[in-house]
């Protein structure tokens, strides 16, 4: 667990260290996938879950890879998430009433979020999720606190101070492939982004 | 959301993708998968469960620290405080989304075509 938990990490970090998460952690490294317990679609209805089965993938071939060139304790990091939120009173919403008018398409934009929003500031426009929890806490999918609290502990170098929003729901990529993916990639490597944590909705 | 993953690998960013949806993930080819069993919408676990949120964001740091080749897949289990019946509608939007509303229109449409043809 080295650079996780460091000599000195406080209450909560700790935690990493139980047994089920050291049973994760050595599925991976140089033998990464010995099993695959988790059921993708144990919270799907049965129709989507159906649909998802016969989508064909356009895999990466080779899968792009920059190995990590430093510690953790010295990475900054920054947070971005498929889950469509936004900051209220800054910016607008996704489009969702494009999304009604053509349900064949998803707004490909993004959003900027302030690492120190407030939990009130944050909107949520994805029209394929139940809202209620990230608008009860946002750290289910942008882990603002979380990653504070890995700050202060020297676990990671530094949180960035910008996050990044995208809305999940993109029946074609295109966009996300040519032109917003390589502009946020820009925006990252300008506040100096080692890594980066993704996480759809 | 591989395709984001990939694009910054692809930048030089070092990427770690925690997701519920493993079997997309790696179908699509994502450099670093976080599979956790949580019901859409949850990637990082229940809202203000702090411990449950502690322990993903943990175990993707291992992953990120510890994977040696592109296509890395872990997990990590959870305990998910409702019963699947009940998260399994509970993650759903109020409302069906376009896309769904759109099939069931058209599947309305269809069955409202062949009752009148018979």
């Amino acid at each position: 667990m080295r650079g996780v938990t460091p000599a000195g990490a406080k209450n909560g970090w700790q935690t990493v260290n139980d047994s089920r998460t050291r049973i994760a952690v050595e599925l991976c490294g140089d033998k990464p996938r010995n099993r695959m317990p988790v059921d993708s679609f144990k919270y799907l209805p049965r129709s989507i879950a159906a649909y998802y089965q016969t989508l064909r993938a356009d895999r990466a071939d080779p899968i792009p890879w920059t190995p990590l060139s430093k510690p953790l304790s010295q990475c900054r990091f920054a947070l971005v998430t498929t889950a469509g939120i936004y900051e209220k009173g800054r910016d607008a919403p996704f489009d969702a009433e494009r999304e009604k008018r053509e349900p064949m398409w998803g707004d490909p934009t993004y959003r900027r979020i302030r690492r120190d929003v407030a939990q009130g500031q944050i909107g949520a426009s994805h029209l394929h999720i139940n809202n209620r929890d990230i608008l009860a806490d946002v750290n289910i999918v942008l882990p603002l606190d979380r990653f504070a609290e890995l700050e202060t502990e020297e676990v990671i170098g530094s949180l960035a101070p910008t996050a990044y929003s995208f809305m999940g729901y993109q029946p074609n990529t295109s966009e996300w492939r040519e032109r917003y993916g390589p502009e946020v990639a820009g925006l990252l490597k300008d506040e100096a982004v080692d890594a980066v944590l993704l996480t759809p909705a | 959301m591989p395709v984001l993953a990939q694009t910054f690998e692809q930048a030089g960013l070092n990427t770690v993708l925690v997701t519920m949806m493993p079997y997309w993930a790696e179908k699509m080819g994502t450099p670093r998968t976080l599979g956790v069993e949580v019901p859409f919408g949850h990637p990082l676990g229940s809202p203000g469960d702090r411990a449950m949120q502690v322990m993903i964001i943990g175990a993707a740091l291992s992953l990120l620290e510890r994977a040696q080749q592109p296509g890395a897949v872990s997990d990590v289990q959870v305990q998910w405080p409702q019963p699947p019946d009940e998260a399994r509608k509970d993650w759903q939007p109020l409302e069906a989304s376009p896309i769904i509303k759109m099939i069931r229109d058209q599947a309305q449409a269809r069955a409202e075509a062949r009752r009148q043809e018979t």
